[in-house]
């Protein structure tokens, strides 16, 4: 909602407050001023102009050689406009000035002849858009006066961002009352008597059959009209509120609906078939209308539509008809007042994607007492601008009426909601400050009748809330609630989320959170199988863009595309994670099952931003990734309900977008919780990224559900451990873990530690062999183990060893 | 013997007190304390002392034998630690080794944050759908199929009546529904919004608040959230309430802080008023209460959402929102 102080001001004595104060006000009290404009800044300078003479140009078919006089001087001015003549008055720009545009005017020759200044057009100056020619003012003007004196150019606009519920203040005059309310003045509406039309005295009817849809509708009917533009401090009010001046009677109907907040719409009265209005919906065969923006518009049978006695005439409350519009030609006018229901004007708007400022007015609600002065106020004008004559007497129909609304006011209540002390007599004071009956009633309540311009005021909480913006919002105390005290439980998901992010970022890795909708081609960029359950994704009706267009169901393109972005910036070196929410189809109508999963990614450099001198540059690998994933396992302390969670190289069971030969599943019994591989080349080129990629996933809800390790106490040992080394000699296609996993099979009491510390292929070392270097470390609760009982352990799992892979070994001892 | 002792052990402090170098040091190390060295070979005397003096002089020996060793250190460490840092091979300008570490995004950050300063007051923290009917996002907050203020809602659709949430705030009536009051709730959580621009991404993060007992007052809707901003902030930082519209609250209310960038003298990103929006509240509209079934003149309270990009963009002074979700080291490494 835009309005100017030059136009506030025809109402209320705005003194005393600046634009700046104003704005403030406004906004305290619940109209935010989201703008505070100086209109038609910069034009200080230009000043008004007579021609002398025209010459054409001796070197420039186009262009004019003017004599101009500016007050007492009379000076050259070269003019290019098809409109420049003798006599005419316009404005001018000297030397030295600069237009709102930037635009600097020198004294300067062209083509040779010498140019003071240049005369200026509508939109040179930034008044309005027209640049036919240069301004043609009034041509009794004198030369040499100040144009924003003339053109009473010295403005201030306000924008409101108007709330939903405060259509009352869609006009200036609601502006005007709120400003009343804290100025405490009262305001001066244009119009105070308004004759009520009987249906007596016209030559027209208006039939609603529709009376749900159209509460009142009122018309009046204007003879002898003349269109011409409108008067300039007209087209200047709705140009600087943004709106087009077209022409008179077009003008008005918008000077009237920023002032009321009524729309009003004006037919062509010989093109009535009838003489009828008629308020009703699309007959069966009534399919199309021609707004008249000269667009057909598919219509729907609940759309309201004015009529005339054979056809649709106008889109009610939304757009009117191109058959039925005001042209040049126009003569006789029926002016339309009136007041529709705001649910089916938003539908209708809606569908046919046409809002307007009539039809915002409309949907938010218009105060149906209010017509008959709007109507008034638009007949006057038209009488005085347009020459026309009113027919005495009009239409009202009226079947919505309502009696005002009555609420109790319980004071007790304001005060307890709001936390204040006010009494009755303050309370009814400040209602009655913004125009609103209040009678006491004793005992602390207050009969308040709601003005019917005040549509959002419907019970005791919405004067409690003008109450609480009347006394200012900031006046209201400010205590702290006093309630038990309490500890809740804490979500053991959200406790999960942010301890895996601790340990993750302890690790080297940076948090990443991407758009919950992914690109539906991911899945294919992935070759996951058509049967793939993560193809049966949550669908956008309107997606942004077909990259946002359905909910992911894996977290994993996301970060893949955070990894294509971050080599294009030149960092090639990443670990990233993300904790996040994917989304399973579940049924038509039905909400998605909604499930909380982890995932990483590495590549590029194994320490990524550490320092040359004491880090290797070595690339990350698949062990990287593994390890990262122990240690969340481990710090979560996280046991597989099968006892243990184990790590499986399965180059059977395999994603269609990892490496076999790099995939680890990470196992619970038969339950996967994740899996840990290398993206493999395909996928890897589908994302446009040249250098490997390691990610881990994992099901973050399911670690949920496993037991824990307790934490528990065990005595320090007293007594101490014995470290043995074994180097074996096995078969290349034995895994090392494998010897491992033997080596803690054996369950060995003693045995509390064992690792591998060293693999080894190559020479000496024969073909198809490899070294492999285990460490374990025995000791007793007991006693110290002496070499013997050592040995004797050691070699039942050499023994072991041996005998389950085949090969050599040696014997280190330390 | 003794004198001889004595004698010694002023000659080594002397000795050592005019040494200025290592190779001096060590010249004192073979003179008075190599295996051949003065004191060694007085204290070999020690045999043919009477029996009676030798334990005192073979306690005397070793006492000063021991001194003038760890004078002998004294000075070792104090010629070692001189010379600007560099001894032997040590350079202590060199960087300190330490291993990569990432950290949290800064959208996490802040959320944390918030979240601490509200469970400090006694809030609890629940999470509900993104995805979320139009029941619960629009219907139980009091605001129909069209009415107006879903204007404000630029709203992804699932299907008629499946979407994805514009706001944290159907968290308010699905808590209710299941609970009775007294309630003190937070509920982070992204929110979805079909707008992209500089100032808009699809998908932004909210964290929805509210409080529910008997007389509750919008008073402590100001003082739970003055409160809060000042935690978040600093103490002294000026915030407003000013009236507002939102259906699921009534009275409404944004709340604004002095803009952090310009010290509340008016800048570009406070568009010259000086005060910037943090948040929206209000008492919860008794339309909502009925809804879940709580009696508006027996239980009152209020609700607020905020919005955390836009705290952390106050906080970090972060210029442009689209930079929180395209996850560039170059940003994520900054916080």
């Amino acid at each position: 909602m835009k309005f100017t102080l030059s136009w506030l001001s025809e109402y209320i004595s705005i003194e005393g407050l600046n634009p700046d104060q104003m704005a403030d006000r406004l906004t305290m009290l619940g109209l935010e001023v989201d703008a505070v404009q100086e209109l038609y800044a910069g034009l200080d300078a230009i000043v008004t102009a007579k021609v002398i003479s025209v010459q054409k140009h001796p070197n420039a078919d186009r262009l004019t050689l003017c004599e101009v006089e500016v007050g007492d001087e009379t000076v050259p001015v070269v003019c290019g406009a098809p409109n420049v003549r003798a006599g005419l008055i316009t404005a001018i720009a000297r030397p030295g000035v600069c237009l709102p545009d930037g635009h600097k005017i020198k004294k300067a020759k062209v083509r040779g002849e010498v140019s003071m200044g240049m005369l200026c057009s509508w939109r040179e100056l930034g008044i309005s858009e027209d640049h036919a020619g240069i301004m043609e003012l009034d041509s009794s003007l004198a030369s040499g006066l100040p144009l924003v004196k003339v053109l009473d150019l010295i403005d201030t606009m306000i924008e409101i961002d108007l709330t939903p519920n405060r259509s009352d203040c869609a006009s200036v005059l609601g502006v005007a009352r709120e400003v009343a309310g804290f100025t405490h003045q009262t305001i001066t509406p244009p119009v105070t008597e308004t004759p009520t039309p009987d249906g007596s005295g016209v030559d027209f009817t208006v039939t609603i059959e529709e009376p749900e849809l159209c509460p009142r509708y009122a018309a009046r009917k204007l003879t002898g009209v003349v269109i011409k533009p409108s008067p300039w401090w007209l087209q200047r009010q709705l140009m600087a509120v943004g709106m087009r001046p077209i022409n008179n009677i077009v003008d008005i109907t918008n000077f009237v609906m920023l002032e009321y907040g009524q729309p009003l719409h004006a037919f062509d009265f010989q093109k009535l078939a009838g003489k009828a209005i008629v308020v009703r919906c699309p007959r069966g065969n009534e399919e199309t209308f021609t707004t008249l923006d000269d667009t057909d518009r598919e219509l729907s049978p609940d759309m309201l539509m004015i009529c005339d006695s054979d056809k649709p005439i106008a889109v009610a409350g939304v757009m009117g008809g191109l058959d039925s519009e005001v042209t040049d030609a126009t003569t006789e006018l029926l002016l339309e007042s009136a007041c529709f229901n705001p649910v089916s004007i938003r539908r209708t708007a809606r569908i046919l994607n046409l809002p307007s400022e009539a039809s915002y007015r409309f949907e938010r609600g218009v105060d149906p007492n209010g017509i008959l002065n709007a109507m008034e106020r638009a007949v006057q004008l038209m009488c005085e601008l347009a020459d026309a004559q009113v027919v005495t007497g009009g239409v009202d129909k009226y079947p919505g009426k309502k009696d005002l609304l009555k609420l109790d006011l319980r004071v007790q209540r304001v005060n307890e909601l709001l936390g204040t002390d006010l009494t009755s007599d303050q309370v009814a004071g400040y209602l009655r400050g913004i125009e609103i009956e209040v009678i006491d009633k004793g005992e602390n309540i207050l009969q308040v009748t709601v003005p019917s311009f005040r549509i959002d005021i419907e019970r005791e909480v919405d004067l409690v809330e003008e109450i609480a913006r009347l006394v200012g919002y900031n006046e209201i105390p400010t205590t702290l609630p006093t309630i038990a005290m309490d500890y809740p439980q804490r979500d053991p998901l959200r406790l999960l989320r942010q301890k895996t992010g601790s340990i993750f970022t302890a690790l080297g890795f940076f948090e990443a959170i991407n758009y919950s909708f992914v690109a539906e081609n991911h899945f294919d960029m992935l070759a996951l199988a058509d049967d793939d359950s993560r193809r049966q994704c949550v669908k956008l009706l309107n997606p942004l863009t077909e990259e946002q267009a359905v909910m992911r169901t894996m977290l994993l393109p996301g970060m893949l595309e955070n990894i294509r972005r971050n080599i294009n910036f030149q960092q090639t070196d990443i670990r990233l994670f993300e904790i996040g929410k994917v989304f399973s189809f579940v049924a038509e109508g039905v909400l998605p099952e909604e499930r909380y999963q982890f995932c990483a990614v590495m590549s590029g450099a194994r320490y990524p931003d550490a320092n040359p001198l004491y880090f290797s540059s070595d690339r990350t690998d698949v062990y990287d990734i593994k390890g990262a994933a122990q240690s969340l396992l481990q710090s979560l302390r996280v046991q597989g309900k099968s006892g243990v969670i184990s790590f499986l190289a399965d180059p059977e069971n395999v994603q269609p977008y990892g490496e076999p030969s790099f995939t680890i599943r990470i196992m619970d019994g038969d339950q996967e919780l994740g899996i840990i591989s290398k993206l493999t080349r395909k996928a890897a080129r589908e994302f446009a990224v040249k250098q490997d990629v390691y990610f881990l996933e994992l099901d973050l809800e399911a670690l949920l559900d496993l037991p824990r390790i307790d934490k528990a106490f065990g005595s320090l040992p007293r007594f101490p451990s014995v470290k043995r080394d074994i180097a074996l000699l096995v078969p290349e296609n034995v895994p090392a873990g494998a010897l491992l996993q033997d080596i803690i099979a054996h369950k060995i009491e003693n045995v509390v530690y064992a690792d591998i510390f060293d693999v080894y292929s190559g020479k000496p070392i024969d073909e198809g062999m490899k070294s492999v270097a285990l460490t374990v470390t025995y000791r007793s609760d007991e006693k110290t183990l002496d070499d013997e009982t050592v040995d004797g352990f050691h070699n039942k799992i050499v023994h072991s060893l041996m005998s389950g892979f085949g090969g050599r070994y040696r014997e280190g001892k330390e | 013997m003794e004198n001889e002792l004595q004698r010694l052990k002023a000659e080594a402090e002397e000795a050592l007190h005019a040494i200025g170098d290592k190779a001096a040091l060590e010249e004192f190390r073979v003179k008075f304390l190599g295996r051949k060295g003065l004191l060694s070979s007085t204290m070999k005397q020690l045999g043919k002392v009477s029996k009676e003096d030798r334990p005192r002089l073979g306690k005397l020996a070793n006492t000063i034998k021991k001194g003038v060793e760890e004078l002998f250190q004294d000075k070792k460490e104090v010629l070692e630690s001189s010379g600007g840092g560099i001894v032997e091979d040590v350079d202590l300008s060199l960087p300190g080794r330490s291993l990569p570490f990432g950290k949290l995004h800064p959208v996490t950050q802040v959320m944390d944050e918030i979240c601490a300063v509200f469970e400090g007051m006694g809030f609890a923290v629940a999470e509900g759908p993104d995805v979320e009917t139009d029941h619960y996002n629009f219907e139980a907050l009091n605001i129909p199929k069209h009415h107006p203020a879903r204007d404000m809602h630029d709203t992804f659709y699932v299907s008629d009546s499946i979407l994805l949430r514009t706001h944290t705030s159907p968290m308010q009536a699905r808590i209710m529904e299941n609970q009775e009051p007294p309630l003190r709730y937070i509920a982070p959580g992204k929110v979805y919004r079909c707008d992209s621009d500089i100032t808009h991404t699809p998908m932004f993060v909210q964290v929805e608040g509210f409080l529910v007992d008997r007389k509750v007052s919008f008073a402590d809707l100001k003082g739970v959230l003055s409160s809060f901003i000042h935690r978040m902030f600093r103490d002294d930082l000026p915030l407003r309430f000013r009236p507002s519209f939102f259906p699921f609250t009534e009275p409404s209310a944004e709340v604004d802080i002095a803009c952090v960038f310009c010290g509340g003298s008016g800048c570009r990103i406070c568009k010259r008023t000086g005060w910037i929006e943090i948040l929206g509240a209000g008492l919860i509209d008794p339309e909502v209460m009925k809804m879940v079934g709580y009696d508006p003149d027996e239980f009152s309270g209020f609700a607020f959402g905020l919005g955390v990009e836009r705290i952390a963009m106050l906080k970090y002074g972060i210029d442009d929102i689209r930079l929180y979700y395209e996850n560039d080291l170059r940003f994520l490494s900054q916080f």
